[in-house]
């Protein structure tokens, strides 16, 4: 393992061969935002969040999947990032039903605390309002996959972690939905262990155990210890 | 895009539309994972490069130069412009 230096917003760090930007970004105190992603799990680089601008590249590059190099010169804010994934946030509110008011997971959700942390004042965008389904045929839990940002932590922390794999993700663009097994009721799944990992690790309230009431859907990370979803943050 | 589009030829969309068009192909083309999403608003581009008068016929003239699109009529254009996008 040799060390590499490279640039992070101007300041000159230091990170081992095969790190990402995120990794050496975090480990340096610069924050890089991020929702797909979760420490301890596999990176997909799917919410598209953590893209930084990278000097000599002309594609934005998203931090969590990007190797360092040594001599790497990278800038995590500019108008154009911010504005890029206030966006993204904005096509994530839009494409389902998102209404805060209601959810399980108010105040203690990372999509709303991105919202806010990008200053999501208002929609320019058109709401999609799909007609999507609730499952709450499992007895403990249930999915409200109008809640869903398909960040697949749920299907990682599943297969990664517990071993079951009974999370994966069936269809494409807006009709890509979250299935357990091959697309049967939770209730019904004979993989699924119940150990309620998936529930812990959503970011938003899609995923909630039953009895929790609007935003009393706390996650309890700690019981999770090799999974942080910020440093420093423990839900 | 494809609802921005629409209106476009529709006869329906005002200026803030296309300038919304144009922010929301670049962010696509510039964020996307794979090739698929980084070439699928160049067609949006490459027209607005060479018929970028034809944009502005549908937006400004509510005519279709080409003859293609079937515009809606003016009042609907005006209603649709007060309205909610």
């Amino acid at each position: 393992m040799s060390v590499l230096t490279l640039t992070i917003e101007g300041r000159d760090v230091a990170g081992q061969t095969g790190g990402t930007i995120l990794q050496v970004a975090r480990e340096n105190g610069i924050a890089i935002p991020t929702l797909c992603h979760l420490q301890g799990l596999s990176d997909v680089g799917a919410c598209r969040l953590c893209v930084v601008e990278v000097e000599g590249q002309r594609k934005l590059l998203p931090a969590c999947v990007t190797a360092i190099d040594e001599g790497m010169k990278v800038t995590v804010n500019s108008e154009r990032l911010t504005a890029y994934r206030r966006r993204i946030v904005e096509l994530l509110f839009t494409e389902r039903n998102h209404v805060c008011s209601v959810c399980v997971a108010d105040r203690n959700c990372e999509l709303q605390d991105l919202a806010v942390e990008l200053g999501l004042t208002h929609f320019d965008l058109p709401l999609l309002s799909p007609q999507a389904s609730v499952d709450a045929t499992h007895e403990r839990f249930g999915i409200d996959h109008n809640r869903c940002v398909l960040c697949t932590r749920c299907v990682r922390v599943c297969d990664e972690i517990e071993g079951a794999h009974t999370w994966d993700v069936m269809g494409r663009g807006t009709e890509a939905r979250l299935i357990t097994d091959m697309g049967i009721p939770w209730g019904d799944s004979n993989t699924c262990t119940s150990c309620g990992k998936c529930v812990q690790v959503c970011p938003t309230g899609a995923l909630f155990e039953k009895g929790r009431s609007v935003a009393e859907a706390r996650r309890r990370r700690p019981y999770l210890p090799y999974l942080v979803a910020h440093e420093g943050r423990t839900r | 895009m494809y609802r921005l589009l629409d209106r476009i030829t529709r006869g329906l969309a005002s200026a803030d539309e296309l300038a919304e068009l144009e922010s929301l192909a670049a962010m696509v083309r510039d964020t996307s994972l794979c090739g698929l999403g980084q070439g699928s608003p160049n067609p949006v581009f490459s027209t607005l490069r060479y018929f970028r008068d034809e944009y502005m016929a549908h937006i400004d003239d509510h005519v279709c130069p080409a003859g293609v699109c079937k515009m809606e009529p003016r009042e609907a254009a005006v209603a649709a412009g007060e309205g909610a996008r």
